[in-house]
C-alpha cells in the first residue's frame, strides 16, 4: 500500500464538498464523534460475524431501486441515479462471487408503480446487461414502496422455507405514495419470514425504521458515495438464517466441464440450455457442464437445471460460500501504549500509529486497524498464523 | 441510584442522569438552603420534572421541619399527568431502596371533574395541580389559601407566566355577560324573596355575621394560615361590610344598580380608555355608587350565595366576574386600565361592544405568592433572559441560572436564513411582508426544505392574517402544487376541532412515509401545547420574528405601564416577548437527546445580535457565524448533510460517559469540573 488507505477515502468522499469538512473540524466535535460512532459500527460487524452462526446461503434477494423524481439530485456524481447503478453492478458481481447458490433480482419503482427489471436469476450478466440499460431511463414522479415490496413479496412467497428471503431497497425519496396502510404489508412480510433492509440516500424516513426494525433487516442512511458502497456491501454477506427457519437436505449436481477441441472426432457441436432465452451469444459449442442427472448442457455455473430443477454448482463456488461459516475469529483490540513489542503491522509492515493495535489470538502477531478489517472482510484467514499441513 | 448533593442524600429513579440534571439539583439545593426563589432554565427533555421532585422530596425528608409541602403548577392536564407518572416512580423507588412504606402523602388535581377541595390538601406533602389554582384569585381562594408558609412552589413551563398572572386579574365585560348577569340577579331576588318567608331567620343571623365584620379572616391572616387573596386586600379586612350593601336586598338593589350603569358604558360609539379613578369618580357622578361598597362586591356576593345555600356556582359566574370587577377596579388605582371598544378592529361594521378591565402589571397576582412561601421556583426550557423575569414579577431570586444540554452528538441544528437566492432579503417586516419577492422567497424555502426533511416540517408564520395572505398567493405562483408532490400539507386554524383533526391526519401522513407540513401561527394551540417528537418533527421553521400584534389598545397600555413601573423599553420587551414564542416554536422539534431537528429561523433580523442573544442559552449555544443570514441554498446544503449525519446510527452506548452517566462516571473528578460549566449564572 503506496498511501494510507484512510487519507485516500477522506480526498473521495470529500471532494465535492470539503468546506463541510473544514467546517466541523473547526467549529467542535461533531465530525469527530460521528466518524467515531462510524468505526465503532465498523468494529461491531467484525465481532458480530464470530460464534457459531446459522447463516442463510440460498439466498433470494429483491433490490429495489428507487427510480423516482428525486434520483436526479446531484449530490452523488454525476446524479443519484447513475451513481446507484454503477454501484449496483459492482454488487451484483460481488454478491454472485461470495454467494454463488443464491439468486437476485431487480425491481424499479416510479411514478407510483413498481416494475421487475429482472426475475429471480442467478446469471450475474443478465442483471448486470439490465442495469446498463437502465442508465438511460427517466426518472419521474414519486416511488411506491408498498408497490414494489408487493411485488418482491409475490414471487419470495413461493420460496422454499429453507432460503434466505431478502429485499434491499434503496431509497432515495423521503415520500411514498401508497394505495394502502403499508403497515398491514409489513405485517404480512413480517408473516413470511422476509427480511427487508433498507439504503436510505438522503435522511432517515420513520417508515423505513419501522419497516426493517419489524422484518430484521437494517437501515442505514449513506454519508457520501464511499460510504454507500460500503453499506451496500454489507449486503454481500449472508445475513444469518433465523432460528425458526426450517432445514432441509438440498440436492445439487456437480457437473464435470468437458472439453472438447475441434480436432477430437468424437466432439459434437451442440446449444446450451441458457442459450433457449438469450440469442446474444453464439449459438453452437463443443464443451460445456452437463447435467449429470438428465445431461443438459449449460455453458455457465451456477445454474438451477431448466430439464430437471437440480442446482448445479461446481465444488469452488460451495467451498467460497463456505468461508461465512467459519469465520475468522475476531482479533483482540489493545491500546497501542500498553503494547510493548515492534512497532510494526505483521501484515502491511506499515507503523503502528493509530490508537489501538489488534492482535491474532491464534498466532499473537498484531496488526493495524486497516489490515485488521481487510483479513476479517477480505482474506478471510490470519497472514500470520502458520498455514495448516496440506 | 443515590447521590450526595453537597451533604443531601437524594434518590434517583433511574440507573443514569444527565449531567445537567446533576448540576440543576445543585442549583436547586442552594435556593432551597437560603430560603430565597430561583429561576432556572434547563431545556425541554433533560429530565427537568425528575430532578425537580427527586430533590424537593429528598429535602423534604431530610429537612421536615424546614420545608413541609412541595406545591408543583404547571399548566396542562397533561403535563400534571407526567408529573405524577414521574412522581409515582419516585416514590416506588422511595419504598423499594429504604423498606419503609411510603408516608407521602401527593396529591394530584387537574381537571374541573376532579375538583378536591377537601380540608386534605392541608396535610398532602406534594400537591401538583394547574397554575390557576394559586394565580387565579377566583380559585385560588377555595383551594389554595391554607397552604403552609413553609412550602416550596414551583411553576414549571413557566415561560409564560406573566401572561397568566394577567389574564387571571384581568376582566372583559361583554353585552352578553351583563345579560347573564341580569338573570342572576333576577334568580337571586327570587330566592332571597322566598327565604325571607320560609327562614328569616338565615338572613338576620348573615346581616349579624357581616356586621362582626370579616375580623375571623384577619385573625386567620395574621396567624399565618390564609394566602392572602389579591382580590381582597388587606385593609377590608379591618372593616365591617358598610350598611348600605349589608341587607341582601339592599345588595341586589346595588347590584343593579351598577349593571345598569355598566350597560350604559356599553352603548357608546367610539374607543374609551380611562384609569381606575377617573372610572369611579364617573360612577360616583352617574349613579352615586361609592368606593367602598364597590370594594366589599365580592365578599359580600359570596356571603350571600353561601347564605341562599345555592349548589351551582357555575351559573352564577356572570355575576361572580362581575362582582370581581367592582372589587379590582376600586381596590386598585394602579396597574390596571379599562378600555371600552366598541366593536372588533377586525369588524368596525359589527357592534360588540366590550369593556376590557386589563391588568398591567403581572406582580399584581403573584405577590402573595412570592411574599407568602419560602421558596419559589420557576422553570421553562425557556426562560432567556433570564433577567427579565424577575423585573416584571417584581421579586429577588437568590439564583438565576440557565443550563445547557450536554450532547454526544449535535442533535439540534439552529439556522438563520436571511436571503433567497436571489438576494432578496427575507423578512416579515410589517414595510415588506406584502412585497412579491419577500413572499416568494418564503414559498421557495419551503419547497426545498420539503423535498429533503424527512418526515414531518412544522411551520411557524407571526399571525394568522399573515398565513392567509401567504398561503393564498402561494396557491396563485404554483408553490403549494409543488410542495404537495413532496408532502402532504396541513393548515392550522383558529376553530379547535379542525385543528385537532388536522393534526391527527398530518401525524398519520408522518407515519406512513408520505410526509407532511403543518403550518401553524406562533402563540396558537399548536406552538405551545403539542409536542413534535422524533419524524413528527424534523424541521421547524419560523417564517418571520413573532411580534405580538402592536396595534391593540391593551398592549400599547401594557408597555406603557412597563415602561414607567419598570422602566423596560417598549422594544425590549417586544423583542423579548416575540423571541420567547420563537423560542417556544422551534423548541417544538427537539424534546429528548435522541430527538433531533432543524432549527430554521427564515427572518434576517434574527441574525442580529440583540435579537440572538435573547435566545436560550442551548440553541445559541450551536449557532455559530457559519450558520447566520443564509441563502436558501446554502441552508438546504447543511440541512442535508446534517440529517445524512443524525441518521447514521446512534445507541445508548455512545452517550454513556459524555451526555449520559452512571453513579460512579458521575463522581469523577474532571466530570464533576465539566459540570461546573453547565451552569451558567445569570
Amino acid at each position: 500500500m503506496d498511501e494510507e488507505p484512510e487519507r485516500a477515502k477522506r480526498w473521495e468522499g470529500g471532494y465535492e464538498r470539503t468546506w463541510e469538512v473544514l467546517k466541523e473540524d473547526e467549529s467542535g466535535s461533531l465530525k469527530a464523534t460521528v466518524d467515531d460512532i462510524l468505526f465503532q459500527a465498523k468494529r461491531k460487524r467484525v465481532f458480530e460475524g464470530h460464534g457459531q452462526v446459522r447463516l442463510g446461503m440460498m439466498r433470494h434477494l429483491f433490490v429495489i431501486i428507487d427510480s423516482s423524481r428525486s434520483m436526479e439530485d446531484q449530490d452523488l456524481k454525476p446524479n443519484r441515479l447513475t451513481s446507484t447503478l454503477k454501484l449496483m453492478e459492482f454488487f451484483v458481481e460481488e454478491y454472485f462471487d461470495q454467494n454463488p447458490i443464491s439468486q437476485i433480482g431487480i425491481i424499479t419503482t416510479k411514478n407510483k408503480r413498481a416494475e421487475k427489471l429482472t426475475d429471480l436469476a442467478g446469471n450475474p450478466k443478465k442483471h448486470i446487461a439490465a442495469l446498463k440499460k437502465a442508465v438511460d431511463g427517466t426518472c419521474v414522479g414519486e416511488p411506491s414502496l408498498y408497490n414494489s415490496l408487493n411485488v418482491a413479496m409475490q414471487t419470495l412467497k413461493h420460496m422454499p422455507a429453507h432460503t434466505s428471503k431478502e429485499i434491499l431497497v434503496i431509497f432515495s425519496s423521503l415520500t411514498t405514495c401508497d394505495p394502502a396502510n403499508i403497515y398491514e404489508l409489513i405485517k404480512t412480510l413480517n408473516a413470511l419470514k422476509i427480511r427487508v433492509s433498507v439504503i436510505g440516500l438522503s435522511a432517515e424516513v420513520r417508515v423505513c425504521t419501522i419497516l426493517t426494525r419489524e422484518t430484521g433487516g437494517s437501515y442505514n442512511v449513506i454519508l457520501d458515495e464511499s460510504h454507500f458502497k460500503e453499506l451496500l456491501m454489507l449486503h454481500v454477506k449472508p445475513p444469518p438464517a433465523s432460528s425458526s427457519s426450517e432445514c432441509s437436505l438440498i440436492r445439487m449436481g456437480f457437473p464435470q466441464h468437458v472439453i472438447a477441441s475441434i480436432s477430437d472426432q468424437d466432439a459434437k457441436p451442440s446449444f446450451s440450455m441458457s442459450h433457449l432465452d438469450s440469442t446474444s451469444e453464439p449459438g453452437l459449442t463443443l464443451g460445456g457442464y452437463f447435467c449429470p442427472q438428465c445431461r443438459a448442457k449449460y455453458t455457465e455455473l451456477p445454474v438451477e437445471c431448466k430439464v430437471c430443477g437440480l442446482t448445479l454448482v461446481s465444488a469452488p463456488h460451495l467451498a467460497r460460500s463456505f468461508h461465512h461459516l467459519f469465520p475468522l475469529e475476531a482479533f483482540q483490540e489493545t491500546p497501542l501504549e500498553e503494547y510493548e513489542g515492534e512497532r510494526f503491522c505483521e501484515a502491511c509492515q506499515g507503523e503502528l500509529k493509530d490508537k489501538s493495535i489488534f492482535t491474532c489470538q491464534a498466532c499473537k502477531k498484531v496488526f493495524c486497524v486497516e489490515c485488521d478489517l481487510f483479513i476479517h472482510d477480505t482474506l478471510h484467514c490470519c497472514p500470520g498464523c502458520p498455514q495448516p499441513p496440506i | 441510584f443515590r447521590l450526595n448533593i453537597e451533604g443531601l442524600l437524594v434518590y434517583f429513579p433511574y440507573d443514569y442522569i444527565y449531567p445537567e440534571q446533576y448540576s440543576y439539583m445543585l442549583e436547586l439545593k442552594r435556593t432551597l438552603d437560603a430560603k430565597g426563589h430561583g429561576v432556572l432554565e434547563m431545556p425541554s427533555g433533560t429530565g427537568k420534572t425528575i430532578s425537580l421532585l427527586s430533590l424537593i422530596v429528598a429535602y423534604q425528608k431530610a429537612y421536615p421541619l424546614e420545608v413541609t409541602k412541595l406545591v408543583y403548577c404547571s399548566r396542562t392536564v397533561p403535563e400534571i399527568e407526567k408529573v405524577v407518572e414521574e412522581l409515582r416512580k419516585l416514590m416506588d423507588y422511595y419504598a423499594k431502596q429504604t423498606g419503609v412504606k411510603n408516608d407521602f402523602l401527593a396529591l394530584a388535581l387537574s381537571s374541573r371533574k376532579n375538583l378536591c377541595i377537601h380540608p386534605e390538601i392541608l396535610h398532602a406533602n406534594i400537591v401538583v395541580y394547574s397554575y390557576h389554582y394559586l394565580l387565579d384569585p377566583k380559585i385560588a381562594d377555595l383551594v389554595s389559601k391554607e397552604l403552609a408558609k413553609k412550602s416550596v412552589v414551583v411553576f414549571d413551563e413557566a415561560h409564560n407566566i406573566d401572561n397568566v398572572c394577567i389574564d387571571s386579574m384581568s376582566v372583559n365585560i361583554t353585552r352578553r355577560t351583563l345579560d347573564r348577569c341580569q338573570t342572576n340577579v333576577e334568580t337571586l331576588q327570587n330566592t332571597i324573596s322566598r327565604i325571607k318567608e320560609t327562614d328569616a331567620a338565615k338572613l338576620r343571623e348573615e346581616y349579624r355575621r357581616l356586621v362582626e365584620g370579616l375580623k375571623e379572616a384577619n385573625v386567620a391572616r395574621e396567624t399565618d394560615i390564609y394566602l392572602s387573596n389579591p382580590v381582597l386586600p388587606d385593609e377590608i379586612l379591618q372593616e365591617a361590610v358598610p350598611g348600605s350593601i349589608r341587607t341582601a336586598e339592599h345588595f341586589v338593589g346595588f347590584i343593579k344598580r351598577f349593571l345598569e350603569y355598566l350597560k350604559a358604558r356599553l352603548r357608546i360609539h367610539h374607543v374609551v380608555q380611562e384609569s381606575a379613578p377617573q372610572f369611579l369618580k364617573d360612577i360616583y357622578e352617574k349613579v352615586c355608587i361609592d368606593r367602598k361598597p364597590l370594594r366589599f362586591c365580592a365578599e359580600r356576593l359570596r356571603s350571600l350565595l353561601r347564605t341562599l345555600e345555592i349548589a351551582d356556582i357555575a351559573d352564577f359566574s356572570a355575576i361572580t366576574l362581575i362582582s370581581h370587577f367592582a372589587t379590582l377596579v376600586s381596590t386598585y388605582s394602579k396597574g390596571f386600565t379599562i378600555i371600552i371598544e366598541p366593536f372588533e378592529d377586525r369588524t368596525p361594521t359589527i357592534a360588540n361592544p366590550v369593556l376590557h378591565f386589563s391588568c398591567m402589571d403581572p406582580s399584581i397576582a403573584i405577590k402573595p405568592v412570592f411574599g407568602r412561601f419560602q421558596s419559589v421556583i420557576i422553570t421553562s426550557g425557556t426562560l432567556s433572559p433570564l433577567d427579565i423575569y424577575p423585573r416584571i414579577l417584581d421579586f429577588r431570586p437568590v439564583t438565576m441560572a440557565s443550563f445547557t444540554m450536554t450532547l454526544a452528538r449535535t442533535c439540534l441544528c439552529p439556522l438563520i436564513v436571511g436571503r433567497g437566492n436571489d438576494q432578496v432579503a427575507m423578512t416579515s417586516k410589517f414595510e415588506t411582508r406584502e412585497d412579491f419577492a419577500v413572499i416568494r422567497n418564503y414559498g421557495n424555502l419551503l419547497l426545498e426544505m420539503s423535498a429533503i426533511v424527512p418526515d414531518g416540517i412544522v411551520a411557524f408564520f407571526t399571525s394568522y392574517i399573515y398565513m392567509e395572505n401567504i398561503v393564498a398567493s402561494w396557491y396563485e405562483q404554483g408553490i403549494l402544487e409543488n410542495i404537495q408532490r413532496n408532502k402532504l400539507i396541513f393548515i392550522e386554524t383558529q376553530d379547535a376541532a379542525e385543528t385537532s383533526m388536522a393534526l391527527e391526519k398530518y401525524q398519520e401522513a408522518c407515519e406512513n412515509g408520505r410526509g407532511a407540513i403543518l403550518l401553524s401561527v406562533a402563540r396558537g394551540k399548536v406552538s405551545e401545547g403539542i409536542d413534535f417528537v422524533h419524524h413528527f418533527g424534523r424541521a421547524v421553521i419560523m417564517f418571520g420574528v413573532p411580534y405580538v400584534y402592536t396595534q391593540s389598545r391593551i398592549l400599547k397600555a401594557r408597555l406603557e405601564y412597563l415602561r414607567d413601573q419598570f422602566q423596560i423599553r417598549e422594544n425590549d420587551f417586544l423583542t423579548f416577548d416575540a423571541m420567547r414564542h420563537a423560542a417556544q416554536c422551534v423548541g417544538r422539534a427537539i424534546r429528548g437527546k435522541t430527538d433531533y431537528g432543524l432549527m430554521i429561523f427564515a427572518d434576517k433580523r434574527y441574525a442580529r445580535a440583540d435579537k440572538r442573544g435573547k435566545l436560550p442559552r442551548w440553541i445559541q449555544e450551536h449557532l455559530t457565524d457559519g450558520s447566520l443570514n443564509l441563502t436558501i441554498d446554502e441552508t438546504v446544503q447543511l440541512s442535508k448533510h446534517f440529517l445524512r449525519q443524525m441518521a447514521q446510527p446512534f445507541r445508548r452506548e455512545d452517550q454513556l460517559g459524555l451526555s449520559l452517566l452512571t453513579l460512579e462516571q458521575l463522581q469523577s473528578e474532571d466530570m464533576l469540573q465539566k459540570i461546573a460549566q453547565i451552569a451558567q449564572q445569570a
